[in-house]
């Protein structure tokens, strides 16, 4: 079996509306971040606005994209892009609609707020940090969990771009090391009230889409972390200082 | 207002030779979903089949259509993933 990707594009031409090109000039903007969804990538007039407006554009490419610009929602760590560009820049500009993408910019860096332009209902909106104090909150009270827990489930995911085995295996290693007990779940989409069939198991580590250990702890009963913070406690924990 | 690229999928759809076809649309694109079957039913000999549940990114396509004999799979509102190497 083939298979094809048809990213979509929106039509209509992407213009900043005067809201938006009033907020640049109010905090006298020298230099933007850009970053778009895939079907907002047709960027050339919200250059030009810029580039009248005498903003530097900075641009990067996230590492697991096709395109310059263009950003996924599994983007929620400051590793995914090519480079960090945010530092540099005054204010981080977004592209596109729905809030998930936006929220990986601001997972992926925690300080700076997201400015978003939204193509399809033309308005302007602020991602403030306060949409991820829970969510960080959690994760650290998550990885102190894991590291107090002896028994420790490792989910696996059959879904083809999310697929670690071999990470799973690795982490069940170094933990039985320590004298821990790791054991490897698989399944396609996680439903989280199958964790309850398990309560042997004190802590959770997903080697899935990173949106899991993130956005969904908040909902989730058990305490979860991403394989990401399960390989290197030390560093998130100061990351999350 | 997002550009289906009908017409091309139709083209893909006849010079793969394709019979059997299953879409896979994100939340964001299902109500499209009688748009598209529209389409290619009328413009293509293919039996064309619809994904029911998610398709969370270009990382999640389903796996075990191999006993349907599904030719080709056609994901929309996503483009290439580079899957991350650890």
């Amino acid at each position: 079996m083939q298979l094809i990707y048809k990213d979509a594009i929106w039509k209509k031409e992407i213009k900043l509306g005067k809201e938006l090109i009033d907020y640049l000039k109010k905090n006298k903007t020298k230099s933007i971040a850009l970053f778009a969804s895939v079907q907002f990538l047709k960027l050339d007039k919200v250059k030009n606005q810029l580039k009248e407006l005498n903003i530097k554009i900075n641009t990067t490419k996230a590492k697991r994209t096709e395109k310059e610009i263009q950003i996924l929602g599994c983007d929620t760590y400051h590793d995914s892009f090519k480079e960090n560009i945010i530092k540099n820049s005054d204010l981080i500009l977004y592209i596109g609609d729905g809030l998930f993408h936006p929220k990986a910019l601001l997972l992926s860096q925690r300080k700076k707020d997201i400015l978003i332009w939204d193509p399809v209902s033309e308005k302007k909106q602020i991602l403030t940090k306060k949409e991820i104090t829970k969510i960080l909150l959690k994760l650290k009270a998550n990885i102190k969990k894991y590291l107090m827990a002896k028994n420790i489930g490792i989910l696996v995911t059959i879904k083809p771009g999310q697929q670690y085995l071999h990470l799973a295996k690795k982490l069940k290693e170094d933990l039985e090391k320590k004298g821990k007990k790791a054991y490897i779940f698989i399944d396609n989409t996680f439903y989280w009230n199958e964790l309850e069939g398990y309560p042997f198991i004190e802590c959770w580590v997903n080697t899935a889409c990173p949106r899991i250990g993130l956005d969904d702890i908040v909902e989730i009963k058990q305490p979860l972390i991403n394989i990401k913070e399960a390989l290197n406690t030390e560093k998130a924990l100061e990351e999350l200082a | 207002m997002y550009d289906l690229e009908l017409d091309k999928v139709a083209k893909e759809i006849k010079d793969k030779k394709a019979k059997q076809v299953i879409i896979q649309l994100p939340d964001g694109l299902k109500l499209k979903t009688q748009e598209i079957i529209d389409y290619l039913e009328k413009n293509t000999k293919a039996q064309i089949f619809i994904w029911l549940s998610s398709t969370f990114g270009a990382c999640d396509f389903p796996l075990g259509l191999d006993p349907l004999n599904i030719d080709l799979m056609i994901q929309w509102g996503h483009n290439r993933f580079y899957k991350e190497v650890w």
